[in-house]
C-alpha cells in the first residue's frame, strides 16, 4: 500500500472531519474523498464533449 | 461552483429522472377582473418576413391573408437585440427587454467556469443520492429551471382570472406554472436533453459521420438480412456516472423486397422503402423495475438495398407519458394528444441538422416538416375547438426553420443556389407560407366583434451569403491571447485562452464580453476602461471590410449599456453585433474556434438567418383593430394584451400599448 505525506495541521483537521462524519478512521475518510474526486474528474472530459455536442446541436451552429 | 460540478450538471437529460417545477417569478399587477366575452387571439409565426408575406400574397397563394390585409393593419413589427427567437419571444411574454428577462443570445456562459450554456433552462441532478450496489438512487434535489425573468403575460393573466391557452410559445421550458393551459415551445429538450438528436443506421456511413452534430450515424452490418444496434436515450442517473440508457432494436430486412420490420421491448414497426412510421413508444430501463423514461420516435426507412440506411427522429418526450413536465395542467399535452394524435414535443422539430450532414435529400427533409405542420396544425384545430373566451396564443416554426433550409432554393444569388431544382424545393418557402393561409382560415372562425385579434412574427429574414468569425478578428487584432497558439486549430469553447492577456471574446452569435476584473475569473480590464475598450472595438469592427466583397460586414455594433435596462442588465454582453444582410456570424466563431480567415462563403444549407442588424429583420404584425403607435415591438404586445383585458401592466413591463 503506497503512503503519502500530509501536512500536520491538515491531519489534524482531517480526523476531525472523519470522526464527525462517522467514518471508521482518517485513511477511510482520506481514501473515500480522493476516490470521489479522481472519478470526477476522470469524467470531466467526456461530460466537456456532451456540452459540445449539445451546443451545436443547435441549428445556428453547425 | 467547480468546472467539473458544472459539467456534471448542464445535461437536461440527466434531469429526466428527477424532474421538478419551477416557481414563476411575479410582480403585483393591479387591475381589475376581466370583463366577460372579451377575446385576444395571437398567431405567432416564427420567422414570417414582412417582404415575403407582401410578395407571396401578391402571387395569390393566400387568399385569406390577402383578405385580412384589405381591412385591417399590416405594418412591421420591431424585433429584439439582438433578433434571435429566444430573445424576441422572451421580450413579448415579459413585456421588456434583455435588461429585464436576462435572455441575451442562445447561448450564455457561466461567468464563474467560463463554461458555455444554452440560455433558455437548465438542469441540475439531485443534490442527495443513495447507492444502492451499482445504483445510485436520487433522494433530493433535481430538477430543471426556465431561466427566464420577469414577468409573465399568461401567469398574469391567469391571476386575474383570464383564461389563457399558449401553445408551444418559445423561451417556456418548463412551462411557468399557472392557472392557463400551455404547452413548452422552443426549449423543450428531447428526452437525452438535447435541442434533438437524430440517430442514424446504416451499413455505408457517410464520410462526415464523425462530424454529425444533432444526430449520430450508428455504423451496422447485416448478417442474414438482421442487426441488432441501440437506440440512445436519457443519462442513467441512478448508475454510477450517468451512463446513456439504452434500448435495444432489432432490424429484419425482407430479403427480397424493399421492406424492413424494426422490433423492440415486444413492439414492432414493418416499413417499406422511402414511409415514415407514425409515433411509437419507447421505454428506457433506467433502475430495473423502480424507474424507467419513456419517450417516443418516428421511423424513416430511406434505402433497404444495396445499402440499409435507417432514420430514427431524436427521441421526443411523449406528450402522453411526458418525462419531463411541458405542460400547464401537466395533463393538458396529453389531452391534446389524445384528440390530435401525439405531436412533436422538442422545440424546434424540423431536423435541419439531417439535410445539413446529407442524412437526408431536399424532397426528404421536406416530407419531414410536412409532417410537423399537419400535427401542428392538427392541434390547432383542436386547442381552438376549446376556445371561447380570454386569452389564445398558437405559435407555428415551420416558417422560421424551412426559410432557414430553402431560402437558397429561391435566391438566384446565393451560392448554393441549384436553377434545376424540382419545383417543390424552389418552391418549399412559399408553400410553407400558404399554409399559414390555411391556418389563418381555421382561427378567424374564432374572431368575433369582440376580439383583438394579431398575427406576430418575431423577427424577419435576410439571407446569408457570407460568414464573419469575431473570434479570429479579436486574434488578429491582439484582444485574444491563445495559451498556446500552436493548438489554434483545436481550439474551442474557450479552451486554450490565455486570459491574463485576453480582454475581449466573442460568445453566442451576437455578443462580445469584455474580460471584466471582478465578473470574468480571471479578468483584467478594469471596470472603469471597461467603456473606452468597449468603444475601441466597436469602432474596429464597424470599420472592418470583407477583403473579398469590400462590404462591411457590421453595419452597427450595439453598446449594451446604451440598449438594455433592468436587473439583468448587468449579465449582458459589453458589445451586440448588427451584421450587415447577407452576413452572420460564423458557425465556428460562436464555437469560439479560430480559423485563418475572417470571412468566407457559407457552404452550409442552413443559408438564411436572421441573427443581424435588427432594423433588417423586422417581423410582422397584423391587426383587426387600428395601430396608433408608429413603430410598434414585440415587447409591446403583453402590456397591449393586458389592456385588453382591463389590466394595467406591471412596472417592469416597458413596452406601450399599441392599440388606438
Amino acid at each position: 500500500m503506497a503512503k503519502i505525506k500530509i501536512d500536520g495541521e491538515l491531519w489534524a483537521r482531517v480526523k476531525k472531519v472523519a470522526e464527525a462524519a462517522g467514518y471508521a478512521s482518517p485513511e477511510e475518510f482520506v481514501a473515500h474523498v480522493l476516490e470521489k474526486e479522481t472519478a470526477a474528474l476522470e469524467g470531466a472530459d467526456a461530460d466537456e464533449e456532451e456540452i459540445k455536442k449539445r451546443l451545436q446541436g443547435l441549428g445556428y451552429i453547425s | 461552483m467547480k468546472r467539473r460540478d458544472f459539467l456534471k450538471v448542464t445535461g437536461t437529460g440527466a434531469a429526466v429522472a428527477a424532474a421538478g417545477g419551477v416557481a414563476p417569478l411575479l410582480e403585483a399587477c393591479a387591475g381589475k377582473a376581466r370583463p366577460l366575452g372579451r377575446k385576444v387571439v395571437v398567431l405567432a409565426i416564427d420567422g414570417m418576413d414582412p417582404d415575403l408575406v407582401r410578395r407571396f400574397v401578391a402571387r395569390g397563394g393566400m387568399p385569406t391573408f390577402k383578405k385580412f390585409i384589405e381591412g385591417n393593419t399590416l405594418m412591421p413589427l420591431g424585433t429584439s437585440l439582438p433578433p434571435q427567437s429566444p430573445v424576441a419571444w422572451s421580450d413579448f411574454i415579459t413585456g421588456a427587454g434583455p435588461g429585464v428577462h436576462g435572455i441575451f443570445d442562445f447561448i450564455h456562459r457561466d461567468p464563474e467556469t467560463m463554461l458555455p450554456y444554452l440560455s433558455i433552462s437548465r438542469s441540475t441532478p439531485p443534490s442527495k443520492t443513495v447507492k444502492l450496489g451499482r445504483l445510485v438512487i436520487p433522494l433530493a434535489g433535481g430538477k430543471v429551471e426556465n431561466l427566464r425573468r420577469g414577468p409573465c403575460l399568461w401567469e398574469i393573466l391567469a391571476r386575474h382570472d383570464v383564461p389563457a391557452t399558449v401553445f408551444k410559445c418559445p423561451s417556456n421550458f418548463p412551462p411557468v406554472e399557472t392557472d392557463a393551459r400551455t404547452v413548452s415551445g422552443l426549449g423543450t429538450p428531447d428526452i437525452r436533453g438535447t435541442y434533438g438528436t437524430f440517430s442514424y443506421y446504416t451499413d455505408d456511413p457517410p464520410a462526415n459521420a464523425d462530424e454529425f452534430t444533432g444526430g449520430e450515424c450508428i455504423p451496422v452490418r447485416l448478417w442474414d438480412d438482421a442487426f441488432t444496434a441501440d437506440l440512445t436515450g436519457p443519462a442513467n442517473t441512478f448508475r454510477e456516472n450517468s451512463p446513456p440508457a439504452k434500448l435495444r432494436l432489432t432490424v429484419h430486412r425482407d430479403p427480397t423486397r424493399d421492406v424492413a420490420k424494426i422490433t423492440w421491448d415486444g413492439d414492432e414497426v414493418i416499413l417499406k422503402k422511402g414511409e415514415w412510421s407514425g409515433w411509437h413508444r419507447v421505454r428506457f430501463k433506467l433502475a430495473g423495475p423502480l424507474a424507467d423514461a419513456v419517450g417516443m420516435v418516428r421511423f424513416y426507412l430511406k434505402e433497404v438495398r444495396p445499402h440499409f440506411r435507417l432514420y430514427v427522429s431524436p427521441v421526443n418526450i411523449d406528450p402522453l407519458e411526458p418525462a419531463l413536465p411541458i405542460s400547464t395542467p401537466g395533463g393538458y399535452a396529453a389531452q391534446i394528444a389524445r384528440r390530435a394524435g401525439r405531436y412533436y414535443t422538442q422545440g424546434f422539430p424540423e431536423d435541419t441538422k439531417a439535410l445539413s450532414h446529407g442524412v437526408f435529400g431536399e424532397e426528404e427533409y421536406l416530407a419531414q416538416a410536412e409532417i410537423v405542420l399537419r400535427e401542428r396544425l392538427a392541434c390547432l384545430e383542436e386547442t381552438l375547438a376549446d376556445f371561447d373566451d380570454g386569452f389564445f396564443y398558437f405559435y407555428f416554426s415551420s416558417i422560421d426553420q424551412d426559410t432557414h433550409m430553402m431560402w437558397r432554393t429561391m435566391d438566384p444569388h446565393h451560392p448554393l443556389y441549384q436553377p434545376d431544382a424540382p419545383p417543390e424545393v424552389k418552391g418549399a418557402v412559399e408553400h410553407f407560407y400558404r399554409a399559414m393561409d390555411g391556418a389563418l382560415a381555421k382561427v378567424l372562425a374564432k374572431v368575433d366583434d369582440k376580439t383583438a385579434f394579431f398575427i406576430i412574427s418575431d423577427h424577419g429574414f435576410a439571407p446569408f451569403y457570407r460568414e464573419f468569425n469575431l473570434n479570429t478578428w479579436l486574434l488578429d487584432n491582439g484582444y485574444i491571447a491563445l495559451a498556446d497558439p500552436f493548438r489554434r486549430a483545436e481550439t474551442e469553447f474557450l479552451d486554450n485562452i490565455d486570459w491574463g492577456r485576453t480582454v475581449a471574446y466573442g460568445l453566442g452569435l451576437n455578443g462580445l464580453y469584455l474580460n471584466l476584473r471582478g465578473r470574468e475569473p480571471r479578468g483584467i480590464v478594469e471596470p472603469g476602461e471597461a467603456a473606452a475598450l468597449a468603444a475601441k472595438i466597436a469602432a474596429g469592427l464597424e470599420a472592418y471590410r470583407d477583403p473579398e466583397t469590400g462590404e462591411r460586414p457590421l453595419v452597427k455594433v450595439y453598446k449594451s449599456r446604451e440598449c438594455y435596462r433592468g436587473p439583468a442588465a448587468a449579465e449582458a454582453p459589453e458589445l451586440v453585433l448588427g451584421f450587415t444582410r447577407g452576413y452572420r456570424l460564423a458557425d465556428d466563431s460562436a464555437a469560439v474556434e479560430f480559423p485563418e480567415r475572417i470571412c468566407k462563403v457559407r457552404e452550409d444549407k442552413w443559408a438564411a438567418d436572421h441573427c443581424i442588424d435588427p432594423a433588417h429583420v423586422r417581423g410582422v404584425l397584423f391587426s383587426n383593430k387600428p395601430v396608433a403607435a408608429k413603430a410598434p415591438a414585440l415587447k409591446d404586445l403583453a402590456p397591449t394584451i393586458l389592456k385588453e383585458f382591463g389590466l394595467e401592466p406591471p412596472r417592469e413591463m416597458t413596452g406601450t400599448p399599441i392599440l388606438g
